[in-house]
């Protein structure tokens, strides 16, 4: 327990006069396990936050906000529950809110091209819509996430650069709903301090 | 201050732009209809050949006090869609007969234009109370609702068969909903009708 003090102390002192890194990204996802099962189509409506202090050259630690919904129009189609069968077409919603501490490896900061790779670790919020004839369904949780990443950052000039990224989000199964995860591509702008 | 400003707005712009093309949902009313069948599993239909059904369509108001009248859809309204019931139902094998002539089963068909509805009267009793005096009454599935809805209520009950509480049961119950426009849209009811009986294979009669 005091090691881990120790480092979060030594953290939070250092990144007080660290630079810092804020990219602001568009984000599309693509759903995976029962996500992907539940919606097949890419989401093209997301964005994300992050924040970064460079706590060492090379080691950033922050923070990361995010959303994005995921949608489909399914075509007209019967479902049977049991002895129970309901025909309509069926419009699904899907949103996620993921929140996260962060931290990034940059395997070569100074250079033009400087690739990263880092893990998250925090929650998700994931709400649910089934909205089918004029009733709805609605199904929420807090998840427990696990976020790995990669990306490249392109050094345009000292205070701005451009990134692309990777992630992986992988909200563990809570509340009304199975693990809820997918990959996310973002293209951003990164500011610097 | 300047760095921070452009991160903020930045993110501001892309947010509000994203939250700016939600997804819409549905366009059209009938992107909102919808069917719902039930049956009772250990029900034989195969073993059955009959029925026998009103000629009017009772319409469910849900304030109907035990002595009133019941009132009726139009007939000019009413016909085509019983008769697009027939024709289901003698698609699956079922001969119409009249009540009086000892029918396997009753098609009790009614409607409601309502938000919420609540009720246990007894629709149709008027039409076999004659024949089966001893009957309770068939109960229709409730819904709620906070537009202004048009459901049409299929039943078919088994004048041989009552729950423990007299009632009879519902030996299959279909239900076609749908936000009111105003106009009777004939092609609309009777799709939905059509696919209460094809997602109820089970009504196959020999």
């Amino acid at each position: 327990m005091k090691k881990i003090l120790f480092i979060l102390f030594t953290v939070v002192v250092s990144s007080a006069f660290a630079q810092s890194l804020t990219n602001v990204q568009y984000t599309m996802g693509f759903g995976s396990g029962d996500l992907g099962d539940f919606i097949s189509k890419p989401s093209f409506r997301g964005f994300t936050v992050d924040f970064r202090k460079l706590v060492q050259p090379n080691v950033g630690v922050g923070f990361e906000l995010g959303w994005n919904t995921f949608y489909e129009a399914k075509s007209y189609d019967t479902y049977t529950v049991g002895t129970l069968s309901y025909s309509g077409k069926q419009y699904r919603y899907n949103n996620q809110f993921p929140a996260l501490f962060a931290a990034d490896y940059y395997f070569q900061p100074e250079e033009k091209i400087s690739p990263f790779a880092g893990l998250g670790l925090g929650t998700m919020y994931s709400i649910r819509y089934t909205d089918m004839g004029q009733y709805t369904l609605k199904q929420d949780a807090w998840h427990f996430l696990l976020r790995p990443e990669a990306g490249i950052i392109f050094n345009a000039n000292p205070n701005l650069s451009f990134a692309v990224t990777g992630k992986y989000y992988y909200g563990f199964a809570a509340g009304d709903l199975d693990a809820q995860s997918y990959f996310a591509l973002s293209f951003g702008f990164v500011f610097k301090n | 201050m300047r760095y921070k400003l452009t991160a903020i707005v930045a993110a501001f712009s892309v947010s509000t732009l994203l939250l700016g093309c939600y997804p819409d949902g549905p366009e059209y009313t009938e992107d909102l209809d919808l069917v719902l069948t039930n049956y009772e599993q250990s029900y034989d239909f195969k073993a059955k050949g009959t029925y026998a059904r009103p000629d009017k369509i009772v319409k469910i108001t849900g304030n109907l006090a035990g002595d009133d009248d019941p009132t009726y859809i139009p007939d000019k309204v009413a016909t085509p869609i019983l008769a697009q019931m027939d024709k289901n139902m003698a698609a699956l094998g079922w001969a119409k007969v009249d009540v009086s002539a000892d029918p396997d089963l009753l098609l009790t068909p009614a409607s409601w234009e309502t938000t919420t509805i609540y009720y246990y009267y007894d629709y149709w009793y008027w039409w076999y109370g004659g024949y089966y005096p001893y009957w309770g009454y068939p109960s229709y599935p409730t819904y709620a609702s906070s537009y202004s809805t048009g459901t049409l209520l299929m039943n078919l009950v088994d004048p041989a068969v009552t729950g423990a509480n007299g009632n009879l049961i519902n030996q299959w119950s279909g239900a076609v909903n749908g936000i009111l426009t105003g106009a009777y849209d004939a092609a609309r009811i009777n799709k939905g009708i059509d696919q209460a009986f094809t997602q109820s294979p089970y009504l196959k009669t020999n």
